[in-house]
Parts: structure tokens; C-alpha cells; sequence
């Protein structure tokens, strides 16, 4: 059972002492940023410590949120922050073997959906295929402006950007998105003649 | 072709201004090439909007909250650590440093005259042989390897930021 306090009350309740509070705010927000750090990272296991890792993050600075903008804007711009941060390492670190990694997990999960009824590989499930292809810019854009409900001006806030550039940005990760899923609807027809 | 797809996103999502928005309208009820791209994209939008979020772990909120818990848990050791007990352990020693630097120089007969230092010949021999003997060796020899080995993980640090940087960019004006 949620809660039906606004987060900027629960924020106030965290603030003075109240652990529970601080539980039902991230009950609330947890498959937002879940999905947010699924953008940047390959595995749930990645994503998970990135979501958490931004929740700490989130309850240690809360004392200095700014209540001028949305509670989700400050914790959006902490996701993309942190997950920035953790692709920046992964990277270094795992340089030579990420390509391998990512031919594995694509691999699995493609075993997976066979396994699944044809139904189940509907238009929306080429459509999420066709999002985790996406760079994770674009990714974030696309997920933050149709799930995350936030304005050009508040995507441009917690991407760093220009509201204007948001817009382009926006407009490319459409096309591309789109043309991935046609591409995937394109191979799947292929398979099926 | 992309001016116009351009034109129809803005009109779909309400960021055009209103005379823009009144031509788009226009275009879209005259000409069918408009039309069949409206809601063309007007179904794309619909299906974007439709995404399914990711689930995260059930333990999920208990993990954070966990964390948070033991962060906590963590913190009064430090906060324990009165400020005012450091001041007055530091004000003890200050008072008594100074008390024994005071009682020392009022005891000293400064009429006595003066007296020479002598430091023992073997000492400073020893120390001779330590700076110049394979130990001082050694020792160079490890802080210049150390010195390379840290200068080589910052170089290598300084260039896999640039090539992350430079892919990153090239990644992106690619697509």
C-alpha cells in the first residue's frame, strides 16, 4: 500500500526523522529509476546497483534538495549522474570483453522469447527490443518523456542540456527508434516467409 | 521529408506556436501525404507511450532501506565523537606542553654560561653507511619504479578518458 502523501510531504517526514517515509518514496519512484538505470546498464544486476546506488545518494543530499523544482527532476539528474558515471568505469574496465558480454546477453535473451509463445512477441515487445538498441542517450530521452512525464525543460535539467537540444535530441531518438523497429519487424516477417 | 516529420511532432506534441499550429492542421485536412504521416506518427506516439517499465527486485526498497539503516547505524560512532571533547583533550595538551616549557626555562640557570654539543662520532658513521650502503640502493630503485608504475596508471587513466570521449562522439554523429 502506497502512500497517498505528496513526496514533497514525505520529503518533510524524512527530514524529521521518519525512516518509513523515506520507504514509501522510493516505492513510488523504484520502476522509474529502475527502468532509467536499465538504459545504461546491460544487466538487471548492473541496474539494480545503479537504482540503489541513486537512492542513497538521493537520501544523503535530500537535506539540500531545492523545493523550486520536482522531486523527480532532482532524482532523474541523480539516475543519469550516477549511471553516467557507472557506464564511464564499466567501460574502462571492461573495454576488450564488453562487446562479448552484450553478444551473450542478447543471445539469452532471444532463447528466452523463443521459448515464448509467438503471441507474446507483439509490437510492444519488438518495440522494448528496439529500445535497449537505442545508445543510452537517446534511451533516456525517449523513456523520461513518455514514462517519467517531464517537459523538454525538465529533461534539460537532468541531462545537463539545452531545453532546444533536448527538442533535437528528442526528434533523433524517434527516428531511430522507429527505424530499429522496423528493422526488427522487418527481419521477424523475413523468418516467418 | 524530415522538416515535415519535424513539423508534425512539434504539432503532436504541442509545441508548436499557435499559427503553426493552425497551418499544420490545414495541411493535414488538404494534403494526404500530411495526413497518412499524422497518424502514421500519431500511432508511433501512442505505442512510445505505451512502453513497459522494467520491474525492479521485490527486495528492492528493503535492500536501499537496509543500507540506509546501516549508513546510519554507523554514524553516531562518529557522532559520539564530541567536538568539545577533541577541543579540551587538544587544551590539555596545549596547557600542559606549555607548563612544562614554562617550568623548564624558569629552572634554567642562564648565568651557567655555555656548554658544548657533542654528538657520538659512531652515530653519524653509521648513518653514512646507511645512506651510501645497497639499502639506500634499493630503496631509489623501488620509489622509482613505484613513481613509473603511478605515472603509467594516470597516462593510461588521461588516455582511455579520451578515447571514451572520442567514441562516444563519433557514436553519436554516426547514427
Amino acid at each position: 500500500m502506497q502512500s497517498k502523501l505528496s513526496d514533497i510531504e514525505l520529503i518533510e517526514h524524512t527530514l524529521a526523522g521518519d525512516q518509513s517515509a523515506y520507504a514509501d518514496l522510493v516505492k513510488r519512484h523504484q520502476r522509474f529509476v529502475f527502468t532509467l538505470a536499465m538504459r545504461f546498464a546491460k544487466t538487471r544486476e548492473d541496474a539494480e546497483e545503479i537504482a540503489q546506488d541513486c537512492f542513497i545518494k538521493a537520501y544523503r543530499s535530500l537535506g539540500s534538495f531545492q523545493r523550486n523544482s520536482k522531486f523527480t527532476t532532482w532524482l532523474y539528474s541523480i539516475v543519469y549522474t550516477t549511471a553516467m558515471t557507472f557506464l564511464r568505469k564499466k567501460r574502462v574496465d571492461t573495454d576488450s570483453i564488453d562487446d562479448e558480454n552484450t553478444y551473450i546477453q542478447l543471445e539469452n535473451q532471444g532463447g528466452y522469447y523463443d521459448a515464448n509463445d509467438a503471441e507474446t512477441k507483439s509490437r510492444s515487445y519488438y518495440l522494448n527490443q528496439a529500445i535497449t538498441q537505442l545508445l543510452p542517450d537517446d534511451a533516456t530521452i525517449i523513456t523520461l518523456f513518455y514514462k517519467g512525464e517531464q517537459s523538454l525543460e525538465e529533461i534539460g535539467q537532468t541531462m545537463g542540456i539545452d531545453p532546444n537540444t533536448v527538442k533535437v535530441k528528442l526528434f533523433r531518438a524517434r527516428q531511430r527508434l522507429k527505424e530499429k523497429l522496423e528493422r526488427l519487424l522487418k527481419n521477424e516477417v523475413n523468418e516467418l516467409i | 521529408m524530415s522538416s515535415m516529420e519535424e513539423k508534425l511532432w512539434d504539432y503532436i506534441d504541442g509545441s508548436c506556436t499557435p499559427e503553426e499550429q493552425q497551418a499544420i492542421t490545414l495541411l493535414i485536412e488538404q494534403d494526404e501525404l500530411y495526413r497518412r504521416k499524422y497518424e502514421e506518427l500519431l500511432q508511433l506516439n501512442a505505442e512510445f507511450s505505451a512502453i513497459e517499465l522494467d520491474e525492479p527486485p521485490m527486495a528492492f526498497t528493503y535492500n536501499v532501506m537496509e543500507t540506509i539503516r546501516t549508513e546510519n547505524a554507523q554514524q553516531p560512532l562518529k557522532a559520539a565523537i564530541n567536538k568539545r571533547i577533541i577541543k579540551g583533550i587538544g587544551f590539555f595538551f596545549v596547557f600542559t606542553i606549555s607548563a612544562i616549557l614554562i617550568f623548564a626555562l624558569s629552572n634554567i640557570h642562564w648565568s651557567a654560561g655555555t656548554s658544548d654539543v657533542h654528538i657520538p662520532s659512531s652515530a653519524l658513521l653509521q648513518l653514512k653507511g646507511l645512506v651510501s650502503g645497497p639499502a639506500m640502493q634499493v630503496f631509489v630503485f623501488f620509489d622509482v619504479v613505484l613513481a613509473l608504475y603511478l605515472f603509467d596508471g594516470y597516462l593510461r587513466r588521461k588516455a582511455n578518458n579520451k578515447m571514451l570521449d572520442s567514441v562516444q562522439t563519433s557514436e553519436q554523429t554516426k547514427l
